[in-house]
């Protein structure tokens, strides 16, 4: 196994003409039953790779997407006759539910019956040990 | 087809397990202290001063006397009598305030007064302006890290049922997390717990969701062949996918219960993308992989095949060099030489920039 070998087992389709000349590679290739060397490489024959054109950014169609909502949000403010700050406001009203949610219930977590406190404990643990069983897998992706 | 069979019977285990969170069996209790009542499962009558909060769950409160802080009702509503008043907000989710006029010294909150009774076109226009935070949200994140967002969004599309999976038990897990934190509040260590716990839920909703945007719109503009792609001037790009991503997910999320049904589902899988893929980072969570014990059975310099999909070679000891054959899209994903320490380390899992 040299340099030249190497490099062909990096970037096959860079350099095809290394398995002619290798007798070594062939062998190897030959005793795993991969055609590799068979035929030249037709990259436009192959399956479109998700990062093929992903970088190309059509500003114009950015722009005209969030136009087009801000447009709709703008026409039925109008319509209802409302204002942005009335929805912020109401936004920071509920945010202000939110909180005194969660500040009642975490005293009402403490005062809930035993049984219901078992309960959440037994819960806690077996939720987590499946997230973490689930977490384990490898992704698929490009890989399927 | 085992996994497969985990993984439904997951989601099934997922749901029944939010379900009994959000309607847990009543239990009859009352429990008084540092003049806080706290009542689950029955009715109650508040016939003399508290000077606390009241919180009622899966019953109704009547109101005798007066409350001085706030009183929270999860179930049937609530009712005011006599001299009965609370001087601080009223939270109520489920049911209707009787006779409650002037009694209310804070807020009266309800799903009435946040969201119900606005009318629709109000509601609407709510929903819009909020899309169009979405929208700046998902390009900017786009910007940041396109390629993570185009993993992650190849996962969802690759491995649906898992990712749904996944995130129902992570919102369930979020949920019961949330309050075995909330038991360290009276800590101090609870607060910052807790505030860490939403920061990550948060940052795991926005970047699963602006995956899903990705998804959906390759889904429904992505380019099937390399012609079509290069015809394309505006409908290329994952910029592109992700705008056209929300536009059809917000429109979708317009439409009345189905909407925000719909939305909801997509969050699920959101997170369920975010945490499956490690943010787009295609990492495995906990570092479990050993040496395959064919590779380690080599000599240097030997090819050797690694079950279906995997070709190394061996040069030293421990170094190999990677030809990432995948059985679909090969050459898109040849993958640069590695360490073995550092594939051990995860870099593996990372397919090469582009």
């Amino acid at each position: 196994m040299n340099d030249a070998c190497q490099r062909y087992l990096e970037d096959p389709e860079g350099n095809p003409e290394h398995l002619r000349d290798c007798a070594e590679c062939r062998a190897v290739f030959d005793a795993l039953g991969l055609e590799v060397d068979a035929k030249p490489l037709a990259v436009g024959e192959l399956p479109m790779a998700s990062w093929e054109g992903a970088a190309h950014r059509p500003w114009a169609l950015v722009a005209g997407g969030a136009g087009a909502v801000a447009a709709l949000a703008i026409v039925l403010f109008i319509v209802a006759g409302m204002t942005p700050l009335g929805v912020l406001s109401s936004e920071l009203s509920r945010l202000e539910m939110m909180r005194d949610i969660l500040r009642l219930t975490s005293t009402a977590v403490r005062n809930a019956p035993t049984t219901w406190q078992i309960t959440i404990g037994v819960l806690f643990v077996i939720v987590n040990t499946i997230l973490v069983l689930l977490l384990r897998r490898a992704p698929r992706g490009i890989d399927a | 087809m085992r996994s497969r069979v985990v993984v439904v019977l997951t989601a099934i285990a997922a749901t029944i397990v939010t379900v009994l969170l959000a309607a847990p069996a009543a239990t009859p209790r009352h429990t008084s202290g540092s003049g806080n009542v706290v009542v689950f499962g029955r009715d109650t009558v508040i016939d003399h001063p508290v000077s606390g909060d009241v919180q009622v769950y899966r019953g109704t409160a009547t109101v005798r006397d007066v409350v001085d802080g706030d009183l929270l009702v999860f179930g049937d509503g609530v009712a005011f009598e006599g001299n009965g008043r609370v001087r601080g907000d009223v939270i109520l989710a489920g049911g209707a305030v009787k006779n409650g006029d002037g009694r209310i010294g804070g807020r009266l909150y309800t799903p009435g007064t946040i969201e119900g009774a606005m009318a629709m076109i109000t509601r609407t226009a709510v929903i819009a302006s909020l899309l169009l935070v979405w929208m700046i949200a998902a390009i900017v994140v786009t910007l940041m890290s396109g390629r993570e967002i185009r993993l992650s969004s190849i996962e969802i599309r690759t491995s649906p049922l898992h990712c749904f999976a996944l995130g129902l038990v992570a919102v369930t897990s979020f949920l019961l997390t949330g309050i075995v934190f909330s038991y360290l509040v009276p800590y101090l260590i609870g607060i910052p717990l807790l505030f860490a716990l939403t920061v990550f839920a948060v940052v795991t909703k926005i970047y699963g969701t602006v995956a899903v945007f990705h998804a959906v719109g390759t889904l429904v503009a992505g380019a099937r062949t390399r012609e079509q792609l290069a015809r394309r001037r505006w409908f290329r790009g994952d910029l592109a996918m992700v705008v056209i991503g929300v536009l059809i997910l917000g429109a979708l999320r317009l439409i009345p219960v189905v909407g925000t049904l719909i939305w909801a589902g997509a969050s699920v899988f959101g997170i369920g993308v975010a945490l499956a893929t490690k943010f787009g980072r295609r990492e495995p969570w906990f570092l479990t992989w050993t040496t395959p014990a064919e590779a380690r059975a080599q000599e240097p310099g030997r090819i050797i095949q690694l079950k279906e999909s995997r070709l190394g070679v061996c040069t030293r000891s421990k170094t190999f060099r990677w030809v990432y054959a995948p059985r679909r899209r090969a050459f898109a994903t040849v993958a640069a030489p590695v360490r073995w320490s550092r594939w051990k380390s995860a870099n593996f899992w990372r397919a090469p920039r582009r």
